[in-house]
């Protein structure tokens, strides 16, 4: 067995705010493989991002952060700033959801590049121009000789989030983060992304852990997935797992919500009855709880363990009623 | 570029029209031409105050449209284009471009020293605030701002006075306000009477200037460029400095223009309080006395300057920002 290219290992993030402390993350676990793409879906204030962020350690500096998160052999939360400089942009990437601000409006975007080479390797300035112009050439940029002299606003928004991919790949990262890297997009130009990442992805041999709520992204290019709602992992397994066999309601109820070419004709589309949880004021017992239709009162009053489902310990769930869960879906089909 | 800015400049002439215009009317309307002497010299009889009256063409109206070369504006106007702006009434009827000449050397010696002090005081205040946020600095720093943006200049000015005049004028051996004429044949001398209104200035200016720069850089720091350039691996000397301050720095230009060329018209009050043979006192008086030519001048530089500046903010606004180079 392969060692992890990052584990997080029980990992929480809680902010203080004047209304009490958030707790964004809660004893989050989970690996990912090197060469393979991590999804994390959930929705807004699901804690998805935050447990990204905390990987490049570019959480708010307020946010109290326990647990682990260990990669290349080591505790990032442990170590020096001097050294975690050297590992973002280095052996962690990141490529942000909205590439119309990501990109710094006043320096050209080969510089911006560049510059990404020259923090980590010790080249010369010319020498990193021209690996800038080849990585925009990898990532699809039509004349990267011309483009690199060009500033971001004279890049389209899909052209933007390509230099954002050639500067992130730029040093051979390890792991490549990428959050919400097409929801700002359009769905026409997120397909060419999604499509860029993972040509670069074959490339460097990086990992990706892929942040988004997006569901069709995800099946479009994960191996893996991790459900998280508020702010805990309540699914983790296979892609196939999680979207053809899933053991939790939470996850059933995301997939119904959205359409799918293969809905048999009139079929609704179901969506999740009521709010996603007060990150202040949590529910008490099972965070979903109050909007589950499975729920009863054993749920209202603890949360659940995340259980292996299946026989290999693959694929986890969360949920008081996982030995009921199979019984219960077939009887919500037929209703 | 070049078509652009000659552009803008054209455009600025209907200002600069409108603006003397509106401030020759309001001048000559509002007071007897001769008010002044007619308090300072009680026995003059009417005939000298009719004859200073046809001398100066004062019961012409200022702008008549059915006869204009009756009117006194379209007169000063043809005479400034060329370089006349005529003479005086209330300072020994020399020519005003003499004395504005002089003057504007003055108040050139205070405001571009103070200009260049006030700019990079603010730009550390700002940026150390901002970098620094909600820490006992930047309190403090935003305290001391309040307290500068609520004083009124008169306030620093006399306050320096006494405090370093009366109070402890042992320190440093000097008596900077007792010095109200220029004296060129020493640079330490008019290092001592240039300080004092230099720091009055800076104290007024930097509280709002720090502000405005605070504002500006917090608004970048939180931008989603600078979390790109910390994922880079960036120092984060460099995310400030190398990626954060220009961006920040892009509407500030703005303001300095503004200030800049403010300074350079001239501040009534603080060269008033210092005795500064400058801008500021210069107009005081003339609008006392109501010495159209003299005001009208003075109004005509502020004008052009303001306008020039703004100009240049907006030239310089192209070279920070490629966004809004016009190709």
């Amino acid at each position: 067995m392969t060692e992890p290219v990052i584990s997080f290992d029980d990992l929480s993030v809680s902010f203080p705010t004047d209304d009490g402390m958030v707790r964004a993350v809660r004893n989050v676990s989970f690996d990912v493989e090197p060469g393979e793409v991590m999804a994390v879906v959930g929705e807004s204030g699901s804690g998805k991002s935050v447990t990204a962020l905390a990987a490049m350690r570019l959480h708010p500096g307020s946010a109290e952060i326990t647990g682990e998160i260990r990669f290349g052999g080591r505790d990032l939360l442990g170590i020096g700033e001097k050294e975690m400089r050297r590992v973002r942009g280095n052996g962690i990437a990141m490529i942000f959801q909205d590439p119309m601000t990501a990109l710094n409006p006043v320096m050209k975007v080969g510089a911006q590049i560049a510059e990404m080479v020259l923090i980590h390797d010790d080249v010369s300035k010319k020498e990193a121009w021209t690996r800038a112009a080849d990585l925009l050439e990898s990532v699809g940029v039509p004349e990267p000789g011309r483009r690199v002299k060009q500033y971001p606003h004279e890049f389209s928004g899909g052209m933007r989030q390509r230099a954002m991919i050639a500067m992130a790949i730029a040093n051979g990262p390890d792991l490549l983060i990428a959050d919400e890297p097409t929801t700002a997009l359009d769905v026409t130009i997120q397909a060419q992304v999604l499509e860029v990442m993972k040509t670069a992805q074959e490339a460097t041999g990086a990992a990706i852990l892929l942040i988004t709520h997006d569901l069709g992204v995800v099946a479009g290019i994960a191996d893996r997935v991790v459900v998280m709602y508020g702010g805990r992992v309540f699914e983790s397994g296979s892609a196939d797992q999680v979207f053809y066999r899933s053991q939790n309601p939470y996850t059933r109820g995301l997939m119904s919500s959205i359409p799918r070419l293969d809905a048999p004709k009139g079929e609704r589309l179901i969506p999740i009855p009521g709010t996603p949880p007060n990150v202040l004021n949590p529910p008490s017992g099972c965070a979903f709880g109050p909007r589950c239709t499975f729920a009863s009162d054993s749920c209202h009053e603890s949360h659940a363990e995340l259980m292996s489902v299946g026989f290999d310990g693959t694929h986890r769930s969360r949920c008081h009623k996982l030995a009921e869960l199979p019984d219960l879906f077939a009887a919500a089909e037929t209703r | 570029m070049f078509a652009y800015a000659a552009r803008r400049i054209l455009a600025t002439i209907p200002l600069l029209i409108v603006a003397t215009l509106g401030l020759f009317a309001l001048e000559s309307s509002v007071r007897d031409p001769v008010a002044e002497l007619r308090v300072s010299c009680p026995r003059c009889d009417q005939v000298a105050f009719d004859r200073l009256i046809d001398l100066y063409d004062l019961d012409k109206p200022v702008l008549d449209l059915s006869n204009p070369a009756e009117s006194r504006y379209v007169a000063w106007l043809g005479n400034v284009i060329t370089g006349d702006f005529g003479s005086s009434t209330s300072q020994g009827e020399n020519p005003v471009s003499d004395t504005v000449f002089t003057r504007a050397k003055n108040t050139m010696i205070l405001a571009i020293p103070a200009f260049f002090v006030i700019a990079s005081l603010a730009t550390f205040l700002g940026v150390f605030s901002a970098v620094r946020q909600y820490s006992k600095t930047d309190y403090a720093i935003t305290g001391l701002s309040f307290l500068g943006i609520a004083m009124p200049t008169f306030f620093f000015g006399l306050f320096l006075q006494v405090f370093w005049g009366i109070w402890f004028h042992d320190w440093f051996g000097m008596r900077p306000f007792f010095t109200s004429q220029m004296h060129d044949d020493s640079f330490v001398d008019l290092l001592k009477s240039i300080t004092l209104p230099i720091v009055t200035l800076t104290l007024v200016v930097v509280a709002t200037e720090s502000r405005f720069i605070r504002a500006s850089m917090l608004e970048v720091v939180h931008s989603d460029y600078i979390r790109t350039a910390r994922a880079k691996g960036l120092s984060e000397r460099k995310v400030i400095f190398k990626h954060a301050l220009r961006n920040a720095m892009i509407p500030v230009v703005t303001i300095w223009a503004l200030d800049f060329s403010a300074l350079l018209g001239g501040s009534v009050v603080t060269e008033s309080i210092f005795s500064w043979p400058g801008l500021g006192p210069l107009l005081l008086t003339a609008i006392f006395a109501a010495d159209v030519n003299m005001v009208m001048a003075i109004i005509l530089l502020i004008s052009v300057l303001a306008i020039g500046f703004n100009l240049i903010a907006d030239l310089l606004y192209g070279v920070l920002d490629p966004r809004i180079r016009i190709s």
